[in-house]
């Protein structure tokens, strides 16, 4: 068991399933960074959000690698007496480029409804059992298999589209 | 859960997804005379009464992350306050401290490097909350109060004016210190305008909690409960106001905000009231913070600015700050060359917005310009420049290629401006 898991599993008050998890990194002092696969996402922040007690959800971010897509939860552990909050990254890893999916985690965080709904469109990630994956801030007109933020599209093709949707109007 | 407290966020074009109990359906914006900032509220009526408040974003997207991904480290350190018209320093301070992070460098940062920071985060806080809770005024149908607030807000504004030479875009920092000093005869010139503001602003007060006319129309309207704050995750004062007491500066303290003796303010109330004064009395609380670190900048020496590399070793951090608005969160994504891999901005309001729609459930059709303004929305700037000659009055409208191209030759061949 690594020094960060010990370190978090304490501050959290909570046993974390070691299989699930890829690696967990201290970052600084109560900050930590957590990988695990798209596959064991879902049941390890079930563990947070429903053990340990996670409720608040600050953003999502999207990241494209090499090989793999990840996305990055944004939670913080939030000590009340303490006025005290633990920030931890979750990251999703291994998503498939060809095939990108998974699993929402509309089901622990309403925030997450949106901030999926984001990724979604500047990446085109497919979030499964999401209730409403839609355009959120892309305008209508957008085509559908253009995915802004990836590393495909250089700024001039989306100024060059951005300048075509507007002239349609 | 997401059955009784679905996020927002959903309306459908045609309309065809309104609650069947809804009689009346009003469109707020995306341009319309209350908003500031292009978004488009729905807003189902039962008689006077909201059923349910819906939103739609995204039109003025502007594409920050994607145009960072294309500049390097330090270009994109006058590119990130652009994020916000009113909170750019919070914005400025959050990617510095991003890349002091992942250069390496966090630990050589002077403690007066460190104050100067500090000085700039608080005179933004003071000067946004004034002006948000003067417009909170004028949504009220209280328009003396905006004048008065106004008229004070500009005492701050000098002083920001004088110590960064811009008046809401100070951008003094720099990856690995700052780049103005302050010096003591700018200190000598604040601190009379800090001692004159703290006076107007507790008068401030005085009208918020004891004038009946602006009072009756912020309390008991809009409540958020802390059950409801903790599900639809509001940051900042929305979520203060509520019960929850968590300031960044506190929880994670960052720059020397451990360091410097100031209270968290937190009501649990849950009302416009309640949200209100805590803007008001974190502005009182800056304000003496403000005089803090002027105390110990007379008495701090240090180098301003440490050296950091152009190119950026391979890394990933996520830093937090405090915005007048609630909690900016940034991460930053290096690959070791001088060009950031990812960046992710995310301000306040976004996050705020679940919660404001909540507050609405319920409420009188006449309450909903104080209710949508008690988030403190926030808008975006443009890209032009108007610059006046200090002696001779002459002014110009530049655009921005213009405007770099004078100044690299100002630079380059010493020559002044104009």
């Amino acid at each position: 068991m690594s020094e960060g898991l010990k370190e978090l599993e304490g501050i959290l008050n909570v046993t974390l399933p070691e299989n699930l998890i890829e690696e967990v990194i201290k970052v600084e002092e109560g900050h930590f960074d957590v990988h695990s696969s798209a596959t064991n996402a879902y049941n390890l922040m079930k563990t947070l959000r429903e053990d340990a007690g996670i409720y608040h959800l600050t953003t999502i971010s999207g990241i494209e690698k090499e090989g793999e897509f990840q996305v990055c939860y944004h939670i913080q552990h939030r000590i009340e007496e303490e006025f005290r909050e633990v920030p931890i990254n979750f990251i999703v890893t291994k998503i498939d480029k060809k095939n990108p999916k998974t699993p929402s985690m509309v089901d622990f965080f309403v925030a997450a409804d949106y901030y999926e709904r984001e990724v979604y469109d500047f990446f085109g990630i497919y979030f499964e059992n999401h209730p409403f994956l839609q355009r959120l801030i892309l305008p209508e007109k957008w085509p559908d298999d253009v995915r802004p933020l990836r590393k495909e599209y250089t700024w001039e093709q989306l100024k060059e589209i951005t300048m075509k949707i507007a002239k349609e109007d | 859960m997401t059955e009784t407290y679905r996020s927002r966020f959903r309306t459908l074009v045609d309309g065809s997804d309104a609650p069947p109990e809804a009689d009346h359906h009003i469109f707020i914006g995306p341009q319309h005379p209350w908003a500031e900032e292009p978004a488009h509220f729905i807003i189902h009526l039962k008689g006077e009464r909201v059923v349910e408040a819906d939103i739609r974003i995204g039109f003025n997207l502007r594409g920050i992350e994607k145009a960072m991904e294309a500049r390097t480290w330090r270009q994109n350190t006058m590119l990130v306050p652009r994020a916000c018209g009113i909170c750019s320093a919070v914005h400025q301070n959050v990617y510095v401290r991003v890349v002091d992070r992942l250069a390496g460098i966090e630990d050589q940062i002077s403690e007066r490097a460190r104050l100067i920071r500090m000085f700039s985060l608080e005179a933004e806080r003071v000067h946004s909350h004034i002006l948000w809770y003067g417009i909170l005024a004028h949504d009220a149908g209280f328009d003396t109060m905006l004048h008065i607030s106004w008229r004070d807000r500009e005492m701050i504004m000098d002083i920001v004016e004088d110590f960064s030479g811009n008046r809401v875009n100070p951008a003094l920092m720099l990856p690995g210190g700052v780049k103005r000093d302050i010096t003591p005869e700018k200190i000598k010139r604040a601190r009379p305008l800090l001692k004159e503001l703290t006076k107007k602003v507790e008068y401030h007060k005085k009208v918020f909690t004891e004038e009946a006319s602006i009072r009756n129309r912020l309390e008991d309207v809009g409540i958020l409960t802390k059950e409801d704050a903790k599900k639809t995750t509001p940051n900042g004062p929305t979520g203060r106001g509520s019960g929850l007491p968590f300031d960044m500066r506190k929880s994670f303290p960052y720059e020397l905000y451990d360091k410097i003796d100031w209270n968290l303010v937190c009501y649990n109330e849950g009302d416009i009231l309640a949200t209100t004064l805590v803007r008001i009395d974190e502005t009182l609380e800056s304000l003496q913070m403000c005089n803090q670190i002027l105390d110990r900048l007379d008495s701090t020496q240090g180098e301003l600015l440490v050296r950091v590399k152009p190119r950026i070793p391979e890394g990933s951090y996520m830093a937090r700050g405090e915005a007048p608005r609630g909690e900016d969160i940034h991460y930053g994504i290096a690959n070791g060359t001088d060009k950031p891999e990812r960046y992710k901005i995310r301000a306040p309001s976004l996050g705020n917005i679940d919660a404001t729609l909540k507050r609405m459930d319920g409420e009188y059709i006449a309450d909903m310009p104080v209710i949508l303004r008690s988030y403190d929305p926030c808008f975006s700037c443009t890209n032009r420049v108007m610059i006046i000659n200090e002696k001779t009055g002459e002014k110009m409208i530049l655009h921005q290629d213009e405007f770099a191209k004078r100044a690299i030759k100002a630079k380059r061949y010493n020559r002044p401006f104009f």
